[in-house]
């Protein structure tokens, strides 16, 4: 199975999304139950994720311009593709949003900060790996 | 009624790879593997690219089947 340079740009995508899942949502997982500016050690996370977001797109952007010299050619095709993948992510948004409201409102143990936002972490997260799944599908079978 | 083509004959009778073609008519390699496998159909203004690229006119290019 071969791969073309966007294919694999998406799969970069994707393996962030769950590297991102399996190293930093442990640590809003554990500190779900705190407030916002009672957990433990948030400056040092949140510098330890840009960190890792800027190595991790670094090397893995250099290493693909390093085995793939061509560039990405934006067709109709792609274009195509794009939006049906977007479209599919923005209805994912608005139904976790939904969700997400009804949640607020409907459960009254849902009051601190931390449990709030490892909810939308984990929304973003689950609704970026599903765009990005579907688009690298359009993008085999299309 | 499918619309269907002849891209991949034509482009082999012109000694085009699907890359060259590509190039040429401004679009991936894979985009052109998908319409000569029939998976996408391309807008009007890239089919009469590449139907001028190919020398050809473009009802000879694309038919329904």
């Amino acid at each position: 199975m071969t791969l073309s340079k966007k294919e694999i740009s998406i799969l970069i995508e994707i393996v962030f999304s769950i590297l991102f899942a399996l190293i930093f949502m442990p640590f809003f997982y554990e500190n779900k139950e705190n407030n916002l500016l009672l957990i433990n050690d948030l400056v040092g996370t949140v510098i330890g994720i840009i960190i890792f977001v800027v190595i991790y797109f670094s090397v893995a952007y250099s290493l693909l311009e390093l085995f793939f010299k061509t560039k990405i050619i934006e067709d109709e095709r792609g274009d195509m593709i794009n939006s049906k993948s977007y479209k599919l992510g923005y209805l994912l948004y608005e139904l976790f949003l939904f969700i997400f409201i009804g949640t607020l409102l409907t459960n009254s143990t849902l009051q601190n900060k931390g449990e709030i936002i490892f909810l939308i972490l984990s929304l973003l997260l689950l609704v970026s790996i599903i765009k990005s799944i579907y688009q690298f599908y359009l993008y085999r079978t299309f | 009624m499918v619309l269907k083509n002849n891209l991949k004959e034509l482009r082999q009778e012109k000694n085009y790879t699907q890359e060259e073609l590509g190039i040429n008519v401004g679009v991936s390699r894979q985009t052109i593997i998908s319409i000569e496998r029939y998976r996408y159909n391309p807008s009007l203004e890239l089919a009469m690219k590449i139907a001028n690229n190919l020398n050809v006119k473009i009802e000879k290019l694309f038919y329904f089947s």
